[in-house]
């Protein structure tokens, strides 16, 4: 992983006669691992249909041609503007999204159409069409970003900019009235006629960009050491600005948003990049503590974060499993019917755990595909999480390693967060599953981060210029 | 930087590892512990993916089956005769089930251990899984008559019959009842709005009175006082003891009358059998008094009294006799009054045990279970519960309750021609209840019979029917004669 993703291509694809070994943009490995990617997704669209009705989807092919046109259009846009970007991250987000599709599809159909079952909250039926134009949007801001940031360090200029603007956007549903930013005790949307957006998805990565910008300002200052203490070097006190100014943000958002799950994206966000920047561990053992110890007196002092814990301490306790601990164990038991192969697609009840289609997506998959299934998708994340992290270590300048590190790490925790939460390995909090989960915001973003990801990688495995004659060996010039 | 990033790179790779290790524990290890916690529907769902066995009577008649509709849930289970024979069946809802449906749970569903080789034939020849059919003791004519007479008495109670010789239960009807079909419905909101309705009607349709439900068995426990007596060794139905019509309790203010007050026939003695044909309350005070508590406790434990584990194979409510701490209620726990309850399945022991000469067999309601390939798989072997008095107690005792029917001055000597050709022997039992037994009287109805090959005895508690003999004997003694004359 820390090799430069250059010297790779050069021995295998060196000429021993040229100067300078040109590497492969392995478009073809993009295109062909796409080809795969579609496979996978029509074949599990194909089995929505055969699992509820016995027949292929009305509408599958249509959807199945808008998918296909969406992601040419952005292997030819990748082609054009990334040539040298990772193969890998576009064929996997594809994937991820084609599945969301499939079981917002899946989900859609409940009760309609002579399926069984009825869900608290049904998707309308058009709700699978309305995630192909998220789908469409996504793909257009992948493209977009591409197009517009040509040179990460580009970015670096509007430091406090993104910082403003993220802030902004975190803050703008708590400001608003509750009557369009609510949405199950958690103030973190915007209600805008019919549609919803999630203003912290877009912030998250305004911030992310922001803190990268100013860590590389501020990095030197940051690694200066104080006084040590067991063994670690603590940073100086007056130092302590920064953590503590994002820190007191994260607690605003629990407080003001009742958001937990975004607090502690937050704040892993911004530790993460504080810590490869600064490579000193003191600052993760201070973000870690600060925030533990915040979210412990927010359990205390707030009901519902406090219910939370109880929730996942004691789920299947007293009137708990029909009670507030009701989605969280119809989840568990959802799996628990997917044992080890599923249910297959179409074949469980899924639409039994309230928000399967948002926050509880993965039990769906977990139901209907099986341990397997799920690990296989988790997978899926981890492998883009490896890229991101493999193009960090291959990327030369520190605000590109930073904010790649930072972004790859962000998804890591936002699958851990979300997974851990609904598998009771953490306590629950709400937030979106990537590429996954129903909804815009989120698909959005994500694909967003899969640009500034493969912008990343393409300056990271960009040949340097060649020179423009060969100017040959170098020669003995006689001067006499 | 790139160490700092190594590093993180080794804490993501823990945090999916942490992920997959638990999916894995939750899908792979977990499931089953998962699938019988509360509220999980999805595990009861996958019960009504393949057809539950049926439910039929002795004589073959479907009192439960399984019909294919299609859905979420594919089969619905269908009560041909609902409340009829409720107390038996019981019900099978999406998340819940009792009786027979629940007690036989693994048979009918078809995952018993003992199906297990025929599901894997069945498996690998592609056949779809079938519950095991359920066959029950019940008699179809006898079950319709108790259930009929039952309801047409308007009063709440219940019936039970059992074959004296094998402990088999042949009829058992509890009103009001309940039609099982209501809590068949596939429909969770009308499942729930269905069972409250039932939870919440102030006359207990969901009570199984035959088994669940004990009450005062009154003069019925006067067979049990006088075995205890007669297992002493020194008493017989010729024996005179004292029965005066009013009774002084020791070291209590209350007297204890006969009925009305009257004399126990022509004085104040009279002979045990005497007093029994008549029930005198003060003769069979005395006599419990002499025996003491500890003995009639004994008698009544031997009866199948104070037996919390009783199964048939439902679990059956416990009939009480406590020890009495003194001689004032002993003498009215004698009388089967106090602190005595029993279940109307523990009246048709009493008198079962008499009528197989003195061995109680163990009361059952299974008769066999018979997989979907039609082979055996388990068949009701009779086993003797216990045996409360030797044969020539038992003798004793018939003699007696022969004489409840067929003295002219017999308690229930309206029915000693009630079926043609055939002697009834039987009890009767008024059952004063409530605080300070302000309460209706229960009226008890303990008998048996026989006629060929066949035999019942029954029991029959109607509450607040009054006279034992006017309410509750007239429904037994239908239930023996349509069991007696369908032989």
């Amino acid at each position: 992983m820390s090799s430069v993703a250059t010297s790779e291509d050069a021995t295998l694809g060196g000429m021993p006669d040229s100067p300078m070994a040109m590497p492969r943009g392995r478009r073809r490995t993009e295109a062909a691992m796409l080809v795969f990617a579609v496979a996978l997704v029509a074949f599990a669209y194909a089995n929505v249909g055969f699992g509820l009705k016995g027949s292929l989807p009305s509408g599958m092919a249509e959807y199945m041609v808008a998918f296909v046109v969406l992601l040419v259009a952005a292997h030819l846009a990748v082609r054009r503007l990334a040539p040298w970007a990772d193969p890998l991250l576009l064929p996997l987000a594809a994937t991820l999204n084609g599945l969301g599709i499939v079981m917002t599809y899946r989900l859609q159909e409940v009760g309609r159409n002579g399926n069984p079952g009825t869900m608290s909250v049904p998707l309308s039926s058009s709700a699978t069409l309305v995630q192909i134009v998220y789908t469409a949007i996504g793909l257009g801001c992948f493209v977009a970003v591409l197009a517009l940031v040509r040179e990460p360090r580009v970015l670096q200029r509007y430091t406090y900019i993104f910082g403003l603007m993220g802030i902004v956007l975190l803050a703008l549903p708590a400001l608003l009235p509750a009557s369009i930013s609510e949405v199950q005790g958690a103030k973190i949307q915007i209600r805008l006629g019919g549609f919803t957006i999630q203003p912290e998805e877009f912030a998250k990565l305004a911030l992310g960009v922001s803190f990268a910008g100013y860590l590389v300002a501020k990095r030197d200052v940051l690694s200066l050491a104080g006084r040590r203490l067991v063994g670690i070097d603590l940073p100086r006190a007056r130092d302590l600005g920064p953590v503590l100014i994002a820190w007191a943000a994260s607690l605003l958002l629990l407080v003001f948003e009742s958001d937990i799950g975004t607090s502690a994206l937050f704040m892993g966000l911004f530790v993460a990049m504080l810590y490869i920047a600064t490579q000193r561990t003191s600052w993760l053992l201070i973000g870690f503590l600060l925030f533990v110890a915040g979210a412990y007196a927010a359990s205390k002092l707030f009901a519902h974060v406090g219910e939370r814990f109880q929730i996942w301490l004691h789920p299947f306790a007293g009137a708990n499993p029909f009670g507030n601990a009701y989605q969280l164990v119809q989840g568990l038991y959802g799996m628990a019917s997917g044992g080890i192969f599923g249910k297959g697609l179409g074949g469980g009840q899924p639409y039994l755990t309230p928000l399967v289609q948002s926050d509880f997506v993965v039990t769906a998959f977990g139901e209907e595909l099986g341990m397997t299934g799920l690990m296989a998708i988790l997978l899926l994340y981890g492998l883009i999480v490896q890229r991101g992290l493999a193009t960090s270590m291959a990327v030369k300048d520190p605000f590109s390693k930073i904010l790649a590190g930072g972004l790859a790490f962000m998804l890591a925790l936002q699958i851990f967060v979300i997974v851990g939460g609904v598998t009771r390995l953490i306590p629950l909090t709400g937030i979106t599953t990537p590429f996954l989960s129903q909804g815009g915001s989120s698909l959005v973003a994500s694909w967003i981060i899969i640009a500034l990801l493969m912008r990343l990688s393409d300056t990271a495995r960009r040949p340097p210029p060649q020179p423009i004659q060969d100017e040959g060996m170098t020669q003995v010039v006689n001067l006499s | 930087m790139n160490r700092a990033l190594r590093r993180m790179s080794i804490a993501v790779l823990v945090m999916f590892v942490l992920l997959l290790v638990n999916v894995n524990y939750l899908q792979a290890f977990e499931t089953g512990n998962l699938t019988s916690k509360p509220g999980n529907s999805r595990a009861f769902a996958a019960q009504f993916q393949y057809q539950r066995g049926e439910i039929t009577t002795a004589d073959g008649k479907v009192i439960a089956e399984s019909k294919n509709v299609g859905g979420v849930y594919k089969y619905q289970r269908v009560y041909p005769l609902g409340p009829e024979y409720a107390p038996a069946t019981g019900y099978d809802a999406l998340y819940t089930a009792s009786g027979v449906e629940s007690a036989e749970n693994s048979f009918l569903a078809g995952n018993s251990s003992k199906l297990a080789v025929r599901n894997v034939i069945d498996m690998i020849t592609n056949k779809t899984r079938k519950g095991a059919t359920v066959q029950l003791t019940l008699d179809s004519n006898a079950q319709n008559t108790a259930w009929n007479m039952l309801r047409a008495s308007g009063k709440s109670g219940a019936v039970v019959a059992l074959n004296p010789q094998t402990g088999a239960i042949l009829a058992m009807a509890s009103y009001p009842s309940y039609d099982p079909n209501q809590l068949a419905v596939l429909d969770g909101p009308q499942l729930n709005a269905n069972d409250a309705k039932l939870q919440k009607d102030p006359a207990q349709p969901l009570l199984n009175r035959a088994t669940d439900a004990t009450f005062p068995p009154g003069s019925t426990f006067k067979i049990v006082t006088s075995s205890a007596a007669f297992a002493q060794g020194n008493d017989n139905v010729q024996t005179q003891v004292s029965a005066p019509s009013s009774l002084q309790l020791p070291q209590s203010t209350a007297r204890l009358i006969n009925d009305n007050g009257e004399t126990c026939g022509t004085g104040n003695k009279a002979t045990i059998i005497t007093a029994f044909t008549l029930s005198c309350n003060t003769a069979f005070a005395n006599i419990g008094m002499q025996l003491g508590s500890a003995t009639l406790k004994s008698m009544a434990g031997k009866y199948g009294m104070n037996d919390p584990n009783l199964k048939i194979p439902s679990p059956v409510a416990q009939s009480n006799f406590p020890l009495e701490p003194d001689l004032a209620t002993t003498a009215l726990s004698a009388i089967g009054q106090k602190d005595d309850t029993v279940t109307p399945l523990q009246e048709a022991m009493f008198s079962a045990a008499i009528a197989n000469n003195g061995t109680l067999m163990k009361p059952y309601l299974v008769q066999q279970i018979q997989a979907a390939d039609l082979s055996i798989v388990d068949s009701a072997a009779p086993t003797a519960l216990s045996q409360p008095v030797s044969p020539n107690v038992a003798a004793e005792v018939k003699q007696m309750m022969l004489s409840v029917v067929n003295n002219p001055t017999g308690t229930a000597a309206a029915f000693s021609n009630a079926i043609p050709g055939v002697q009834i022997a039987g009890k009767t039992g008024t059952a004063q209840n409530g605080i300070n037994n302000n309460g209706l009287n229960d009226a008890v109805f303990t008998c048996f019979a026989g006629k060929g090959n066949r035999s019942m005895a029954v029991g029959v508690i109607i509450q607040g029917g009054g006279y034992g003999a006017a309410a509750a004997a007239p429904i037994a003694v239908g239930v023996l004669k349509a069991y007696l004359e369908n032989g």
